[in-house]
Formats: structure tokens, sequence, C-alpha cells
């Protein structure tokens, strides 16, 4: 009896998911995980062969979220590890270790912001700002997190004005379920930009857009349930009335893509995501200056509430646009010009271009 | 193909076990056959003729030694046969590379890859003749039967070495019921479980240990003591599963290694198929212990230097073979009687030895070795701890302690009380609920990580 009831349970287990595999339709991107899934592979009369095979099904296993949050939860709740596949969960926040530090790639970073410099003139007045990934606002000293002191002493070697806001920024100006800093929090990082850089500060009035339904990128890592974030994007009519053109989207004109509220990754309705070079022109500016900004992802939400200062501002992403390309399209004379980049990429610059 | 894989469990096994038990009895060794031989063929396309041409010639040899009155002969010739397939396609380049090393010579590698699993049925393949020829029993009569024994899947590419004797009689008459098919099913699952939630999970702590400390000098081999017991345990838990399943008894190849009281006793419980095959194919007929002394060393030398030579073409694999001749020498010098008059610290020194072992078995050089012996013993100037290995060692703590747990039989004691005990009417429900769960929770781990490979899989 009991034999016989295990092997049923089994045999009913085993090929209704071998069926439920071949007959379920396959879905081509993951949204949890921010990747394409695997293709199934042509034949090939190699070994290799099988490993693909089996990559393919493993990325189209039926219900594979539900056995990804079966395996997390398992880690965190019965095995009480710490991390699953380095995603932290703590008072309600989701963390990734960013570890160890890479010294190499702070080199590199170094390297290329030197490289930079060489195309600058001597009008071009330029500064730096370290954006400190959430981890570092984590109050746990076991937690493995980044060397952030030799980060910050490393690159403050470098010939340029140094704007520290480390201790302006706490754990909830950053998304819970994602990595980055939240754009209606980000004001007294404006103040002090303008402090630093000379720019006269103006309190602006803006309107708070809510998006209810904000799943971060650490959100489909964790394959853990937890409550959406809500993301809160400012405008008024002076950022309406921005002119802004895209570099790969010139049909986009505004400064913020509403479609992309509800696409895989709504942060990027700021500055409609990745991309490669940005100019944001603002006939109304309170002063008359330029900024080139060299950013990433972080840029785009704290951008906009730094157009009512200048005429112009250039947005250049290089990890996906090299310099033989971007001086094509930017002269500098006497621009102010703001490195501002979080110690996620500073860790991990290779993706950077030369 | 790997068994701890969705393609196996899911795919490759519900259809041969569909062809299997529809086909009449006198086709299934032919079923099991063809799938073998496409298990093979999807992890070896090329090399499925190495093992074709490796059944074919023993077998027609093995029927020649039966009728031969040149019997040595034809048993220098196969014995000649294997072991030089064994030597081109596992060890060529070492010597090559040895040679040029030792002389100054250039001769170019030939970088011939290793075919999976030829340590195995090569070895499967000289039992069988050297059994043939000591007429322990007759060569087979039937090619399909033959090479079903040598190419069935469940132990082709990492074991354990079936020998011949042990299943003629499944292999030409074998019954299957509820009862075998369910001691199958748990067994399998059972050995996935280790792989995958066990193994598998340690594995991933000792590659994150990526800092010099000497408490991680001495947590990386203790890990891999572990983690390459519930590996290559787990492995061939999984092949006696199926081997059950399809009606086969598999000889056990393990049994609770790490709780062993001496260096002879871990080699009477770790890898037992391995460890008998050169019992009983190369110690004994070179006399075994019944001989003087010196030849009696020579005999054991011989042995554990072929043992570490068989697990890689590598000189830590010859070092780690000849570390354990050292030590049995020592234990059966003298070393033994004191050992049996402790209680616990003959447990600690053989954990001690196997972990030292282990360490030098997966260390790739001899500096490297040093190295490491330097930075367990403070002889190096690294600190004792750092945060990483503190951060992964409160991690991965349940981890430890449940493998630990688990290198043990207490699991297998509690499991057999609950048995006959009072709740042997629940257990009968929960049983199979335990081991569909642990079924589930081993395919969500395989889904969620990619880090998968088997240790055994390059012998």
């Amino acid at each position: 009896m009991k034999e016989k009831l295990i092997v049923i349970l089994f045999a009913i287990y085993i090929f209704a998911f071998s069926i439920l595999g071949i007959v379920l339709p396959k879905d081509i991107y993951s949204y949890n995980e921010r990747r394409k899934l695997k293709e199934f592979p042509s034949l090939t009369l190699d070994n290799t062969y099988v490993n693909k095979l089996d990559a393919y099904l493993l990325d189209h296993f039926p219900y594979r979220d539900f056995f990804r949050s079966i395996k997390a939860n398992f880690n965190y709740k019965v095995l009480a590890q710490l991390d699953n596949n380095k995603i932290v969960i703590k008072d309600e926040y989701i963390f990734k270790l960013n570890y160890p530090t890479n010294q190499k790639s702070i080199e590199n970073y170094k390297k290329n912001i030197k490289k930079l410099l060489e195309n600058f003139t001597e009008n071009n007045k330029v500064y730096m700002v370290i954006i400190p990934d959430k981890n570092y606002y984590l109050k746990d000293d076991n937690l493995l997190k980044l060397d952030y002191n030799y980060l910050e002493k490393e690159l403050t070697k470098l010939d340029i004005n140094y704007i520290d806001i480390k201790n302006l920024l706490n754990l909830e100006d950053f998304y819970k379920t994602d990595t980055h800093w939240r754009q209606e929090r980000l004001m007294k990082i404006v103040q002090e930009l303008n402090k630093q850089m000379n720019i006269p500060y103006e309190e602006q009035d803006f309107k708070e857009n809510v998006y209810s339904s904000f799943y971060g990128v650490y959100y489909g890592e964790s394959a853990i349930n937890k409550k959406p974030d809500t993301l809160i994007y400012l405008n008024n009519s002076l950022l309406d009335s921005l002119k802004v053109t895209y570099l790969e989207n010139p049909k986009l004109t505004t400064i913020y893509n509403l479609d992309k509220l509800k696409s895989k990754d709504s942060y990027e309705v700021f500055l409609d995501g990745a991309s490669s070079f940005i100019e944001i022109i603002n006939e109304n500016s309170l002063t008359e200056k330029e900024l080139v900004v060299f950013r990433d992802s972080f840029g785009s939400s704290i951008a906009p509430l730094l157009t009512p200062y200048y005429k112009k501002i250039t947005l250049i992403d290089n990890r996906y646009i090299d310099s033989n390309h971007f001086l094509e399209k930017i002269i500098f004379k006497d621009q102010d010009i703001l490195f501002l980049n979080s110690t996620l990429l500073i860790n991990e610059s290779y993706t950077l271009k030369g | 193909m790997v068994f701890s894989s969705v393609l196996f469990i899911y795919y490759f096994l519900p259809i041969v076990i569909i062809f299997y038990f529809i086909v009449p009895s006198k086709f299934k060794n032919f079923v099991l056959l063809l799938f073998s031989l496409i298990f093979y063929f999807l992890g070896e396309p090329k090399y499925v003729i190495i093992l074709i041409s490796s059944c074919l010639i023993n077998y027609y040899l093995s029927k020649l030694l039966g009728k031969s009155k040149q019997r040595k002969i034809v048993l220098f010739v196969a014995i000649s046969y294997n072991v030089i397939q064994l030597l081109v396609f596992k060890y060529i380049d070492f010597f090559i590379t040895n040679l040029n090393n030792l002389f100054n010579l250039e001769y170019p590698l030939t970088y011939i890859i290793m075919p999976i699993g030829i340590s195995f049925f090569t070895f499967q393949n000289l039992g069988y003749i050297i059994d043939v020829y000591l007429k322990k029993h007759e060569p087979s009569n039937r090619l399909i039967d033959y090479m079903t024994y040598i190419c069935l899947f469940p132990q082709l590419i990492a074991g354990p070495i079936v020998r011949y004797i042990d299943i003629e009689r499944d292999l030409k008459n074998r019954s299957n019921s509820y009862a075998k098919i369910s001691r199958g099913i748990k067994r399998f699952v059972i050995g996935l479980s280790k792989k995958v939630l066990i193994a598998n999970v340690l594995g991933e702590f000792v590659k994150l240990i990526i800092t010099e400390t000497v408490l991680a000098s001495w947590i990386k081999p203790i890990l891999f003591t572990l983690q390459i017991y519930f590996d290559f345990s787990g492995y061939s838990d999984m092949a006696i599963g199926l081997g059950y399943i399809f009606g086969f008894h598999f000889k056990e190849n393990f049994n609770y290694p790490l709780i062993a009281n001496s260096i002879t006793d871990f080699w009477r419980r770790w890898h037992i198929s391995l460890s008998s095959w050169f019992k009983d194919y190369v110690y004994i007929p070179l006399g075994g212990s019944r001989v003087n002394k010196f030849k009696w060393f020579r005999n054991l030398f011989i042995v554990w230097f072929l043992t570490g030579f068989w697990h890689g073409a590598n000189w830590n694999f010859i070092l780690w073979g000849l570390y354990f001749f050292v030590i049995l020498v020592i234990e059966k010098l003298f070393l033994h009687k004191y050992l049996d008059k402790t209680k616990v610290i003959k447990y600690i020194y053989t954990l001690f030895i196997v972990m030292l072992s282990f360490l030098i078995f997966s260390t790739d050089s001899i500096s490297n070795i040093l190295l490491e012996l330097k930075n367990m013993f403070f002889i190096s100037k690294i600190p004792f701890s750092d945060n990483v290995i503190i951060y992964y060692l409160r991690s991965y703590m349940v981890n430890i302690i449940v493998s630990i747990i688990c290198s043990t039989p207490l699991i297998s004691k509690i499991a057999n009380k609950l048995k006959e005990g009072r709740l042997k009417k629940l257990y009968i429900f929960i049983e199979p609920l335990i081991y569909l769960g642990l079924l589930i929770l081993s395919t969500a781990f395989l889904i969620d990580a990619s880090f998968n490979p088997f240790l055994y899989f390059r012998f």
C-alpha cells in the first residue's frame, strides 16, 4: 500500500511537470529576473548541447518563479542564511551585497575620469559626487559591505572638487525594492550641489505624481513576496516646458516617459531609462549656466530637479557612448561638469566606455 | 547529462520509464542499452564510438577467453587494450608534460579530451575479463546483456564500479515490483538531496571564501571533505536508486565514511567499489598481506599509487594516494593498537587525516598544498580571521550543522525508529510527503542555481 502510494505520487508529480513543461506557452523574457530567457538550442554535435538544453529547460520550467520563491524562503527561514543569491532582506528593505571592494575597478574609474578631463577647458569647473549605494545606510556591521572609506579616499585623489553627500542621505531616501534613490527626497541633495557649485538655490513647487505598483529590480531577484514601492515623480509647469532631446529616442521630447511606468522597470520613467546622450533646454532658467553631467541611472531622477537652475543640461551616460561619439555632439567651453555616479557603478566600472 | 538536472529528472527518466515498462521482458535490456547510449551520446557525442567499441572488443575477447587454449595471451591482449585505451585518453598529456620537463624536451601535447566515465567503464571491462579468466563466471552469451552491463546509464559515468557477477542474475532475469520501484525512488531522492541541497550549497560556500585567513584555510578543507562526500555518495545513491527502479541490485558504495575510526576503516567505507576492485584485481594477485613485510608494503605502495593515479593525471592525486599508503603503513605497523585503546581520539585523528587528504586532493599543485598548510598552521603571516569568513560561517551555519548530522547514521536511525514505533501508521502517510518535499525542494534549488558540476566526473 505505502509503496504503491509513493510510486503513484511520484509518477503523477514528475509526469505532470514534464507535460506542463512541454505544453505551457514559453515566455521570452523574465520580468522578475530582468533578463531574456534561453531559446531552444539547435542541435550541435558537441558536449555543450546537453548543458544548453538543460539551461533552456530550467529557464522555462513550469511555475519557475514559484520554485525560486520556495528556495528563497527555505534559505531565509529554515537555513537562516543571511543572504540568498546575495540578496539581503532587512526591515522591509531589499539589499544586494556589493562586495568585495574592487580596487582594479576603482582604478579603472579614475583612469576613465582622467581621460575625460583632457577634453575640458580651463573654464570648465569640474565636480564629483559619489552616491553611496543603500547598503551604506544599512545598520548592520556584520554585513559584507564595500570599503567606502577606501573608495572615497582613492577618488578624492583626483584633482576635482568633491561634493560629499553621504551624510545627507539615509535609508528612507531609497526605494525598498530597488537600487535607486527616491526623487521626491532629493531636494536636499540639489540644495547641497547648488551650494557647492555656487548656484543660487530657490525652492520649487512640485506636484507629486504617485505610481503605487513599482516593483524594483531587487524585488524579482529576491523571489520573495513583498509589497511594491510607491514611485513618485515630481512635475510642474516648468518641467513640462523643457525641451528634451534623446539620442536613442528622438520622438520623445518630455522629461518623463510615462509609458515606462508600467514597463518592466518603472524607474525608467525618469529620462526614459538607459539613454546615452540627452540634452535638456530650459528657456526660463534661473541662471545662464550650462551643466554637463556624466552619470548613471541615479542621475536620471535627480536631473529633472536641477533643470530650473541651468539653461542647458547635457547628460552623458558613458556606459553607452564613448568619447569619440559624444565629442562630436558637445564642445566644452565654460560649462560646469559634474561626475555623478553611484558606488555600484564605480565598483563595476568596466562597463564604462573610453 | 547529470542526474541532478531538470533534463534528466523531468524528461529523460520519464521517457525511459515509459518505454521500459511497456516493452516485454525480453526487450527490456535493449531499451536500457538504447537509452544508455543516448544518455552517453548527449554528454559525449563523439566518444560514444569509444564506448561501443570498448564493449564489443571486450565482449569478443571474453568469448575467446572462454574457448581459447592460449588464455594467458588473450588475457594479456585484453588487459593491454584496456590499459592502453585509458593511458591514451586520460594520461598521455601527463606523461608528455613530465617527460618534457624531465629531459628538457618539447614534444607537443595531444590535448585529447577524456571521454566521460572512461575510468569507470574501463575498470568494469577489466574486472569482467579477469573474472572470466579466473573462471569466476562464464562469459556473457548475449552481446546486448554485456553492453547493457557496461553502458547502464545509472552507473556508466560515475560508478559505482559494478562487478558482472553481482548483477549477472538481474541482467538475465529480473522482476519489478512497487516495493522495488518505491525503494528506488526514495534512494534516488535521498541522493539528489545530498547532491543539490548539501554538496552544491557547501561548494557555493567554498567558492565564496575569497580572503586568506587561518580560519578560512581550515574551513575550506573541512567543507570540501563534506562536499565531496555528499557529492559522490549522493551520486552513488542516485545510481543505486535508479538500479532498483529498473530491477537491479547494485552494492553499496559508501557506508558513513566520516564516522570511521581509522584510515583502514575509512577505506572500508569510502568508494567501496573502487577499493574492492583494487583489492581483488591488484592487491590480492600481488600476494596481499600474506607475503613478507617488504612485499606487503610494496603491494600496498602499488595499490595506493594506482588509486591516486586513477583519480586524475596530476601529481597531487599521486601524492594523495601515497599519503594514504604512508598512513596505512603506520597504522598497520603500530598506530592501530594505540588507536583502538582510545574512545574519541581515533575519530578526531581519522577526520583530521581525511581532511588533510582532501586538501591535497583539491589543490592543483604541490606548491599550493604547501601554501595552504602554511596558512593552516600559522606559518604564513595572515590574519586569524576576517569579516568575510565570519559572515559566511554565520550564514551557512545551519547548512554545516545539517551536513555534519547527515554524514552520520543519526537520521537513518530516527527514521527506522519512527517506522517501527507508535507513529508507524502516521509515518506511512508522512514518508511519501517527505520524499516529495525533498524532490520539490531540490528542483527549486536546481532552478535557482546554475552551479551544478559533479566532482567525480573528471575521473
